[in-house]
């Protein structure tokens, strides 16, 4: 009897909805200007993050003028009017801090960690980035020469390095999600001064971002240092995005790209999805791990490891604000090829679509997503992003605590229709990824 | 015109607008902050079993999960023709044991959405807390009963293999195989590298015997941080690893490492790069427990342990020639490595070695900035500050003093150490670590590209292969095909204009071209007439700030009100280019070589100190460089690149030139070019 209750019990400890991580608390207000604050009280660890999410990225950009958002990343740390040029890092490092920002199509990310210390230290350095960034001929030009070496880092000398751009210039005709975020070198060298110190009017203004502060200090103290260090910015025009709308793809659109930097193809199969704030993103996502999401996954199982064809093989949804998109690549094996490989991959495809997924396939992909639920919360950096991030891009800060809620709510049926509505072979993009001829 | 142009540059990129906001906070200066945050750095909870795995356990219940790792601390050891068996025989673990296939260990795993890996000298798990039991049972089994298949064998040595192949061009991988084996030896296990013929060597056999000799708990450790309780993660730690038999782990003595003798320059050609990987190197005697240590650390910051290091901010940061530079100065147990290191743009590869050198030279000439000494501190009792977020720190830090053999109280004190480091200490140490005299700078780039501007520097150049094979000097030239002269490239440069007969008719041409510096106007007018007139001007937000005359006979340049005359060899330079369009003077050049122009070839016609690049494919002038000395003597190179030609009477002009100084550049865009307009010779006086 007692056994019986035991065996009871342990079923319902791998298929019950228990709380698994930790709360994460938060207040949030508005300034006069615009500015959204959230700030997040830890005190488990003397450290503390200060963080600003911009809402600009790539796909704000005039298409004459591509790769300014991620420029801006890099211009911003040239200096304010109180912080003298080069002095951004200085600052940082005698504080003991780190810094880092980055650019994405949808937003741009800057944020400090420091000791709980140098909190106000900290914002005075956001502050005044919003305030007044000092941006002159100097930093542009020094940064135009660095962004150019950083693009031949990570994209013209790095294999499979112009993938991505790739994938989105053949998936997107309207929309800018279009061209790579790091953008074109030729807009770079023709934008004038003038066109930069508009961008940053226009899109740098307290009333278009968000400020998380997180970590080790008491909510009061910091509320009033924000006040001080960001009441006095001037709010700016209101920033209204976009919206563009594509053509539903309908038949498949074949693309060739060769790479001096590798020795083995790549097939791209690339479908187009929805917004990252659909329930079907969420979804996705979970195809995603499905197939290529541990030795078990299934395309993993079958084509790297029992037929041997493939040296690589994996599926991502790439999730953003307007649209998503959903990728599948794979690296032939020896005299393998690409075409096997898309066969592979469409039988895998066509089980989604034809068969619902097994009970124990299901309680995976739960359990996966319950991991990755608790580990996301663990560093108060990773904290801060994530609720600016649920802020700004979901409209929804209350994803940081309940966003396993969806997971949860998504049944084998949904999973069903999802592969159904988005994966078909007349809706993606064939992408020959091939090495360059000697 | 060109040299007048990049006096008005410097000049304005001088000046900087200012306008300050009204603010009632004082933001003028830095906020103050308060003291460091108190350190309380507690020790995990530690116990041995009779094989000798010691096991430290850190209870952290902030999150529910744990993670558990496992390092085999052995000498590191070399195995020559057989070099990847370690790689092997990491990715065979895991793959069935005993009592569980393969596929059901692997699904296991994934069900509970842990995950759990192997490799040669360890192994490392993650979980949720209410799997954490499971997912350690299964790293214990696959260590202790694993089950080795041939098939599973043949797999994993194929992709191996085709990994090898994928990254044949791949420029980073090459490189840093290559610096392995220069910097340490191809013998030593720290420079040995694994390729097709050592991974086709090794058989099933060899991966069992490797684990069976080197995967003991001997001086093995593992770490578990997370939601436990000690007392019952001790005793199920305790019944899993217990039968995990110790074993005679061989000792082996390494090949001594030697540096090079005086600093050279070794070059490996990967004809696909678009930038060079540059590391500077030689090993050093360091380890963590020596007295120098923390001196070495920190000059190592400011040299280039970060961001704003005397190297990146130099390379990147004044130049931007690279999205970053750094150095390093690993200590090492057996023997470490000091690195200068760089992803730097083909045509300044040079430029930064030089820069590079003299930024390693200059700490250890000059002593630090107190405040940079004090700054670099700053950073690294933030890093440990910050550190401790992480729950795990605290047992990488008791591990770190176990296998360093470090003192017990070596973080309760490194602090107080690192605070004891002097201006004077860090001159010290940079001349006794950092050997600027007996480096490899080791360049992996376009030998086409790269490779003859390396000479000027100075050091004695060697040849590699990708394998760190030494060659004899390739012939990066490219061959001037044969019929291609002097005449045929002026020839289908007059054609590509729009034949002679169109050029001969052009007696005078007045252009206009604009660019945009710093949200100001620069304008440049030049009018040209046959034979010899010239007039250009130069104005800036509509004031004239240079205006340069010649009429054949004299000529003067005037410029912010005063007006000098042209030299007798001036006249002379000015009187051998006939206006307004002059083919003939390339004739009296000497076609040198075809280099690459952004990609593109173009044929170089060499006249004195003036090279100019006729595109191969266009017949175009695409570039034109001058050497010119600088006020200190220096001798630098200036360049203006021309595009975008457009016929205006039938005849082709550049629309666009891009004049370069350092890194930056200004793009000049034609705003009007006329032919033959009416033209007073007045203008010329």
């Amino acid at each position: 009897m007692n056994k019986c209750i035991y065996t009871l019990a342990s079923v319902f400890v791998l298929s019950s909805a228990t709380l698994v991580a930790q709360q994460v608390d938060f207040t949030e207000f508005d300034l006069d200007n615009g500015l959204h604050v959230i700030l997040h009280q830890d005190n488990t660890a003397p450290v503390v993050t200060t963080a600003v999410m911009y809402h600009v990225g790539a796909k704000n950009e005039n298409p004459e003028r591509t790769g300014f958002a991620h420029f801006f990343e890099h211009l911003l740390f040239e200096g304010t009017e109180n912080i003298g040029r080069g002095k951004w890092f200085d600052i940082v490092s005698q504080n003991g801090g780190s810094n880092n920002a980055n650019t994405t199509d949808d937003r741009t990310y800057y944020y400090e960690v420091f000791p709980s210390n140098a909190l106000e230290v900290g914002l005075w350095m956001e502050s005044e980035r919003m305030l007044h960034p000092v941006i002159d001929q100097v930093g542009v030009d020094t940064q135009n020469e660095v962004v150019k070496e950083e693009k031949r880092l990570r994209v013209d000398n790095q294999p499979y390095g112009s993938f991505l751009a790739e994938v989105k210039k053949n998936l997107f005709i309207k929309h800018p999600y279009r061209w790579a975020t790091i953008g074109s070198m030729d807009h770079l060298d023709a934008a004038t001064l003038d066109e930069f110190k508009a961008f940053n009017k226009k899109f740098y203004a307290p009333n278009n971002a968000v400020l998380v502060v997180a970590g080790d200090f008491q909510t009061k103290d910091a509320k009033n240092l924000v006040k001080k260090y960001f009441s006095a910015i001037p709010k700016g025009k209101e920033v209204v995005q976009g919206k563009f709308v594509e053509d539903d793809i309908t038949e498949t659109i074949h693309a060739e790209y060769n790479d001096p930097n590798i020795q083995i193809p790549a097939i791209v199969a690339a479908y187009r999805t929805p917004s990252m704030k659909t329930k079907d993103a969420y979804i996705l996502d979970m195809i995603s791990t499905l197939l290529s999401d541990g030795k078990s996954s299934r395309l993993y199982k079958k084509v790297v490891d029992t037929k041997k064809m493939a040296l690589q093989i994996g599926a991502f949804n790439v999730s953003q604000e307007d649209y998503g998109m959903y990728v599948i690549y794979g690296l032939p094996m020896g005299e393998h090829t690409t075409d096997e490989l898309v066969v592979e991959i469409d039988e895998e495809i066509n089980k989604l679509q034809s068969e619902l997924i097994t009970d124990e396939d299901y309680q995976k992909l739960q359990n996966k997503m319950e991991n990755q639920f608790v580990n996301s919360n663990s560093s108060i950096e990773g904290i801060a992003n994530s609720l600016a991030r649920y802020y700004m891009l979901y409209e929804d800060v209350n994803l940081i605590n309940n966003e396993i809620d969806i997971y949860r709510s998504i049944t084998k049926q949904d999973i069903q229709n999802v592969a159904k509505k988005y994966l078909n072979g007349n809706q993606r993009l064939l992408l020959d990824y091939l090495p360059s001829a000697e | 015109m060109k040299k007048n142009l990049l006096i008005l540059l410097g000049a304005s990129l001088l000046s900087v607008s200012t306008v300050l906001a009204q603010d009632s906070v004082d933001r003028s200066t830095m906020p103050k902050v308060g003291p460091t945050p108190q350190i309380n750095l507690g020790k995990p909870q530690t116990f041995t079993l009779e094989n000798g795995l010691t096991v430290m356990v850190v209870e952290n219940h902030k999150l529910p999960r744990v993670s558990a790792s496992l390092t085999i601390d052995n000498m590191p050891a070399a195995f020559g023709n057989k070099a990847g068996v370690t790689d092997l025989a990491g990715s065979m673990l895991g793959s069935g044991t005993k009592t569980i296939s393969k596929d059901d260990f692997n699904k296991k795993i994934d069900f509970l959405g842990a995950r759990l890996s192997f490799w040669e000298t360890g192994a490392s798990m993650n979980s949720l807390s209410k799997y954490s039991n499971n997912i350690l049972k299964l790293m214990a089994d696959a260590i202790i009963n694993p089950v080795f298949s041939q098939e599973e064998f043949d797999k994993q040595q194929a992709q191996m293999l085709e990994g090898i192949k994928s990254e044949e061009k791949n420029v980073k991988s090459v490189a840093t195989r290559v610096q392995g084996v220069l910097t340490y030896g191809a013998n030593h296990p720290y420079g040995e590298y694994a390729s097709e013929k050592t991974i086709g060597a090794v058989t099933l056999s060899d991966v069992k015997n490797y684990l069976n000799t080197y995967y003991r708990p001997n001086n093995a450790y593992l770490v578990v941080v997370g939601d436990v309780k000690f007392k019952s993660v001790k005793k199920e730690i305790s019944s899993l690893f217990s039968n995990w038999n110790a074993g005679e782990v061989p000792s082996v003595s390494l090949n001594a490492t030697t540096n090079a003798s005086k600093t050279e320059i070794d070059f490996i050609d990967m004809p696909n790069a678009v930038q060079s990987e540059l590391a500077i190197t030689s090993t050093i005697e360091l380890k963590r427990s020596d007295k120098d240590f923390f001196a070495v650390l920190l000059a190592n910051k400011i040299l280039g342990g970060g961001f704003n290091s005397y190297l990146n901010m130099n390379l990147r940061e004044a130049h931007g020639w690279t999205y970053g530079a750094r150095t390093s100065a690993s200590a090492d147990r057996y023997i470490g490595e000091f690195r200068a290191s760089t992803s730097i743009r083909n045509a300044v590869t040079d430029s930064a070695i030089f820069e590079s050198m003299k930024e390693i030279n200059r700490i250890k000439e000059e002593m630090v900035d107190a405040t940079a000494l004090e700054n670099a501190k700053k950073k690294y009792i933030g890093d440990f500050v910050l550190s401790l977020e992480r729950p795990s720190t605290i047992a990488r830090y008791a591990l770190r003093i176990k296998t360093n053999d470090l003192d017990e109280d070596y973080y309760e004190k490194y602090l107080q150490n690192l605070n004891a480091v002097t201006v004077a200490d860090v001159k010290r140490v940079a001349n006794q670590y950092f050997a600027s005299n007996n480096m490899r700078i080791i360049v992996t780039g376009k030998g086409s590209d790269v490779a003859p501007t390396l000479a000027r520097l100075g050091y004695p150049i060697n040849y590699f292969d990708a394998y760190g094979n030494s060659v004899a000097k390739p012939v990066f030239k490219k061959e001037i095909p044969a019929g291609v002269t002097l005449a045929t490239v002026v020839s289908n440069y007059e054609q590509a204009l729009g034949g002679a007969g169109k050029v001969a008719k052009v007696k005078a041409v007045k252009s206009t071209y604009t660019a945009s510096m710093q949200g100001m106007l620069l304008k440049q007018e030049v009018t040209t007439m046959a034979p010899y007139y010239s007039l250009q001007e130069m104005s800036m937000g509509g004031n004239v700030m240079q205006k340069s005359v010649f009429d054949g006979k004299a000529g003067y340049t005037e410029a912010q009100g005063q007006t000098v005359e042209l030299t007798e060899e001036e006249i002379l330079e000015s009187k051998s280019e006939k206006q307004p369009l002059d083919i003939e003077v390339y004739k009296t050049g000497e076609l040198v070589s075809i280099e690459p122009i952004e990609g593109k070839d173009a044929y170089v016609i060499k006249m004195n100190k003036k090279k100019t690049f006729f595109d191969v494919e266009s017949g175009f002038i695409v570039q034109q460089t001058t050497e010119v000395e600088t006020p200190t003597g220096e001798t630098m190179e200036t360049k203006v690149m021309f595009g975008n030609y457009k016929a205006v009477n039938g005849v082709k002009f550049p629309h666009k030139m891009t004049v370069f100084m350092g890194p930056r550049s200004l793009v000049f865009n034609a705003q009007s070019i006329e032919v033959n307009p009416k033209i007073s010779k007045k203008i010329f006086k």
